[in-house]
């Protein structure tokens, strides 16, 4: 089993959309992440769901867990308005050391989950020849390696 | 071997203080090859209580470090802050003395670092939420934080490094230097409402999200909180009956530390999680570093020059260890400092004499104090930036620098007339 028999159509956004448009895709598709292209539609990025938490989650909080128990339930309503007038490309990370989840077609189920680890994100993108194939979630990726195992 | 023994100390200091290599590799590095040199050997390194590894000083840091670990898994910091930031109605100069006085007080107790690391994201929760900028708030903080840390011997790193050489014990520190350190958190508190006027606008609205917060939330674990609580306390009952029955405070820490880890049921990962390992290894580099400097001579040949400055005045002494100590403590980490001058201070003392102390009370006075001058005075201001930078909000060099410069002059103007008073006047 390789990367294009286990991807599944799904969709992407581009750096410049609202980020509010891509929370709304993600929840909407029940994505654990997102495809991010850049002006001329090549997958460039993956936005992972945690990253979006990361961006609305004040550090303080993330910081001191003990903070997050003493803030009442309107504040978690108001997270998301810190997302107003921010575009996809604000939610990425401002420096990366590891490289984006995205795949060949050819690329076996070990290198996909091997991805995966390394860059601590839950979807990969396939591409070919710049063109998104698909994307490989991990429910989908460890449902392959269960039949993989019982095969 | 005493011109190799300096150089090599001039050249670790350099790099130390421009921080391009990190000061732990300094600090073991500038260790190794005096050790290697043969400047100091190994029993003089290791055993001596002139020239070696101050280990009282490694084991009281590493048993606070255990108990603050323990502690803070507790809420109980978040608690005290947020209910007195409700108490003060979310009004900003009152919520801001309140945490002036919390971070003082803690860091008499705590380490600087840790009372930083521990007030800062309750402060920027409160901050946003009755809508003021954080920056004065935090920069009150670090500021009472140095100034707090110096009121006793476990406050500040310094006073520790200070109490081992002197023999000074915890109530010396307590009797001599916390009435002054009362008097400039007052003074901190009257600066504060003058340097930060414009920034105290207060919207009832935004104060009443303050008073939605539930302080309550905060503790995790009461029955640990209370375990922790009794053991600081019987720690600190210890600290000060420990210059009575002749214990060493490093033992009184370790002792609460280990009875702390046996209750709790915590796992090390967590109790261990604040101890500092670098800075435990950078001190023993330091420690066999001065060592060897005292090995070969030239602190005593620094002190003999000093002597000779002053005229064998100790009045002369007292001030001008607290000018120099105060100036260089702005531009160079007072840990080093203070660890190359205490046996400085202890030789300059033995010529000018010494009356209750007060040539150790000035150092201590001016390398606490003058760490609020800038950024790089202390490792508990630059660890407050960094949080600050964290959570979008940059404070620069200048930004700090105009105001610690401020609170160093007035808090080290403050103390002259207090030494001079106290120990020369009335005497």
């Amino acid at each position: 089993m390789i990367a294009r028999d286990l991807a599944t159509p799904c969709p992407s956004i581009r750096m410049e959309d609202d980020a509010i448009d891509a929370v709304r895709l993600m929840a909407e598709q029940h994505l654990p992440g997102l495809v991010v292209c850049t002006a001329d539609g090549r997958p460039a990025h993956i936005l992972p769901g945690t990253q979006v938490l990361r961006f609305v989650v004040p550090r303080y909080v993330q910081d001191d867990p003990a903070l997050a128990r003493v803030i009442d339930e309107r504040t978690s309503e108001r997270l998301l308005g810190e997302l107003a007038g921010r575009k996809v490309r604000d939610l990425l990370p401002a420096h990366s050391d590891v490289e984006p989840a995205i795949a060949d077609p050819d690329d076996t189920v070990l290198e996909l989950a091997a991805m995966m680890t390394r860059t601590h994100s839950p979807l990969v993108a396939v591409v070919d020849s710049g063109e998104l194939v698909g994307c490989v979630t991990l429910p989908r990726l460890l449902d392959a390696l269960l039949s993989l195992g019982s095969a | 071997m005493t011109v190799f023994a300096v150089a090599v100390f001039v050249i670790a200091y350099v790099l130390i203080a421009s921080e391009k290599v990190h000061r732990v590799t300094v600090a073991l590095g500038g260790a190794g090859v005096m050790v290697a040199a043969g400047v100091l050997d190994f029993e003089h390194a290791f055993h001596s209580e002139e020239t070696g590894v101050d280990w009282e000083v490694i084991f009281l840091l590493l048993g606070m470090m255990i108990i603050v670990g323990v502690l803070r898994q507790t809420g109980i910091f978040e608690y005290v802050a947020i209910s007195a930031v409700k108490k003060a109605g979310g009004r900003p100069y009152r919520v801001m003395v309140l945490l002036i006085l919390i971070t003082a007080g803690a860091s008499a107790l705590l380490d600087n670092v840790t009372t930083v690391l521990l007030i800062a994201p309750v402060t920027l929760l409160v901050c946003n939420r009755i809508g003021v900028n954080p920056v004065p708030f935090l920069l009150a903080e670090v500021f009472a934080s140095n100034i707090g840390g110096t009121a006793t011997l476990i406050g500040d790193p310094p006073n520790i490094i200070i109490a081992g050489r002197a023999g000074l014990s915890f109530n010396d520190f307590l009797v001599h230097l916390a009435p002054i350190v009362v008097v400039l958190v007052g003074a901190l508190l009257l600066l504060c409402r003058f340097m930060f006027r414009k920034q105290f606008s207060y919207d009832p609205a935004r104060a009443a999200e303050v008073m939605r917060l539930d302080e309550r939330e905060a503790i995790s674990d009461p029955r640990l909180l209370v375990k922790s609580g009794v053991v600081l306390l019987a720690v600190l009952v210890g600290f000060v009956v420990s210059a009575t029955t002749g214990t060493a405070p490093a033992t009184v820490a370790l002792l609460g530390a280990g009875v702390l880890v046996l209750i709790s049921g915590l796992e090390p990962r967590q109790y261990l999680a604040d101890v500092e390992a670098p800075t435990l290894v950078f001190f023993v580099g330091l420690f066999i570093m001065v060592g060897a400097l005292i090995e070969v001579g030239a602190i005593g040949q620094l002190a003999q020059w000093a002597t000779e400055a002053t005229g064998g005045d100790v009045q002369v002494a007292t001030f001008l260890i607290l000018g120099v100590s105060a100036a260089l403590s702005a531009v160079v980490d007072n840990i080093p400092y203070v660890a190359t001058m205490a046996p400085l201070v202890e030789s300059l003392a033995g010529s000018t004499g010494n009356p209750d102390n007060v040539l150790w009370w000035s150092l201590a006075l001016g390398a606490d104090l003058g760490g609020n001058a800038t950024i790089i005075g202390a490792s508990a201001n630059v660890v407050m930036l960094g949080i600050a930078e964290k959570n979008g909000y940059r404070i620069t060099f200048w930004q700090f620098a105009k105001y610690g410069c401020l609170v160093t002059l007035v808090t080290v103007l403050l103390c002259v007339p207090y030494l001079y008073l106290r120990y020369f006047a009335f005497a």
